[in-house]
């Protein structure tokens, strides 16, 4: 029983994380109607640059805060070289080779730098065998720690989303950019904004599986970034209640497959889900159909 | 505020790729009046909107607004100088209550003053709208989509108002309540409004002025008394 009990709970924990990405991929998804497919390559470098820094003897604090800094600031380079230009040529989806071209370059080049095995990943604030204990299952602090943070940026960022006006714009120019701008909404600024919070979301998130997993290595923000693509598609693009059900669900199927039958099936799940989602119901469990007004 | 000189455009032209959509309009709004621009369906009336308003490109021409040359400033930046536009075929945000429509419609325009205040004219001006503050747009009614629509381009009183086709798909009982509301934003605000419509007697009831679009070109002009008197009006439109 608490051999199920701690796969389930490990899986919501992860699952959270994926949940992050995921909010930020249908960020930029709806400002843009492209996906950031280098998305998972900027959140590596941005956990890499943070092992970087703190082996140079910077605080945690202050190392963390430029890593994911550098995330968003990645993502406003992502965004002017990778996917404006390409939107000014009309209908054509050349972002998905650019992007896709940017994550590359990318994990090259910390490969170059950096080596492409696995650089360990300090802990930060807890130790990986730090546990406490709820209501007789032992539950590790970090991944307490990691659901708590998760949970939190969502609800922050839901806020953000609703009560503020650059949030408000923000979902406006999601809806009907050309109504946006009528409406004194500078879109430009608002969609580079989309793409700080995004790439923000997906340090944070980079950093906390980095610590769960005591290791980053290169590929690993390409791995992250489809799992936190399949969330998003499983819970519907763009409502932040479904990237919370898709991401969790996906964590938790992922850890009871990983548990039950072997740890190489774990990874395979995601895919196998998006394969029936796609098939069974593709606009996701709580998403809305996309229509295209002639 | 500035001296109102009016909204003057000189020699307009709008491409799209290969397709000239307006060519070489030239045409004036004097401050406090209505304009109505007629014509067919594909004359170029909506282009020539979304060219004021700067959501389509000039490729050639000049546009003023009180004597300010905006032909160059991007949507926003002439959304904040006071010139609004509400859009063809009710495009809100659908899927925000009728209160985040507004309050969208205020956040970057409004030159301080607290937004509950406005909100409530809101509601007082169409009482209807009152119980449905909390709807997503999308649900609405045709004519009460309008009327959010017209609420929310009113909401920071800007000096010029763009309308494309008001009357579209709502009920003749709708469309003289909204077009008397147009009446009554112009009388009592003095916004200069410009509106298009094909249906050519609704507008030139409430407008001083008018003009007739055919294949982007402007082929007739003046009082909206002498142009709804004209017999040959109708051939100009149905041979759009």
């Amino acid at each position: 029983m608490h051999f199920v009990l701690q796969l389930i709970f490990s899986g919501v924990c992860v699952g959270a994380v994926y949940a992050l990405i995921a909010m930020g991929l249908s960020l930029t998804f709806w400002t843009t109607r492209t996906l950031n497919f280098g998305q998972g390559s900027l959140l590596m470098t941005a956990s890499v640059a943070t092992v970087a820094l703190l082996g140079a003897g910077m605080p945690i604090a202050f190392a963390v805060l430029l890593g994911v800094l550098l995330a968003g600031g990645l993502m406003i380079v992502a965004e002017r070289i990778a996917i404006r230009p390409l939107l000014k040529a009309g209908d054509s989806m050349g972002w998905v080779v650019s992007t896709l071209g940017l994550g590359i370059f990318l994990q090259g080049f910390v490969s170059t730098v950096f080596g492409s095995q696995a650089i360990a990943f300090p802990s930060l604030v807890f130790d990986s065998l730090d546990f406490v204990d709820l209501a007789g299952v032992q539950v590790s602090s970090q991944y307490l720690a990691v659901l708590g943070l998760s949970l939190t940026l969502m609800v922050a960022m839901e806020l953000f989303l609703r009560r503020s006006a650059w949030g408000r714009a923000v979902r406006a120019v999601s809806h009907d950019a050309d109504a946006a701008a009528l409406a004194g909404i500078p879109v430009r600024r608002v969609i580079v904004l989309s793409f700080v919070a995004s790439g923000v979301l997906a340090g944070i998130a980079g950093v906390m599986v980095a610590q769960i997993t005591g290791t980053v290595d290169p590929g690993f923000g390409f791995n992250l970034m489809v799992l936190g693509f399949v969330a998003a598609v499983f819970g519907g693009m763009g409502n932040t209640a479904g990237a919370l059900v898709g991401g969790v669900s996906l964590g938790v199927i992922e850890k009871l497959v990983g548990g039950y039958v072997s740890t190489a099936a774990e990874h395979g799940m995601a895919f196998a889900i998006l394969m029936v989602i796609l098939a069974i119901r593709p606009q996701g469990l709580f998403g809305r159909k996309e229509f295209t007004k002639v | 505020m500035p001296d109102q000189t009016g909204l003057e455009i000189q020699g307009l032209e709008v491409r799209y790729g290969p397709v000239q959509a307006v060519r070489g309009v030239s045409l004036r709004a004097e401050p406090g009046t209505i304009t109505a621009i007629l014509g067919a369906n594909g004359a170029g009336k909506s282009s020539l909107m979304k060219a004021i308003s700067g959501l389509a490109p000039a490729s050639a021409g000049r546009i003023t607004l009180d004597g300010e040359d905006i032909t160059k400033l991007s949507p926003h930046e002439r959304a904040r100088r006071g010139l609004s536009h509400a859009l063809e075929g009710r495009r809100l945000f659908h899927r925000m209550s009728v209160e985040e429509n507004l309050r969208v419609a205020w956040d970057f325009r409004n030159r301080g003053g607290g937004f509950k205040t406005v909100a409530d004219r809101v509601y007082e001006q169409f009482p209807m709208l009152t119980a449905r503050r909390n709807t997503p747009a999308g649900m609405l009614s045709g004519g009460q989509q309008q009327m959010v629509i017209l609420s929310a381009a009113l909401i920071h009183e800007p000096r010029y108002l763009l309308l494309d086709e008001p009357s579209l798909g709502l009920a003749p009982v709708i469309v003289q309540q909204i077009f008397g509301f147009i009446e009554s934003v112009c009388r009592e605000r003095r916004t200069t409004i410009i509106l298009c419509e094909q249906v050519a007697a609704i507008a030139l009831r409430v407008a001083h002025a008018g003009c007739v679009l055919r294949r982007g070109q402007v082929v007739r002009s003046g009082e909206a008394a002498a142009l709804a008197a004209d017999p040959t009006l109708s051939a100009a439109y149905l041979g759009g």
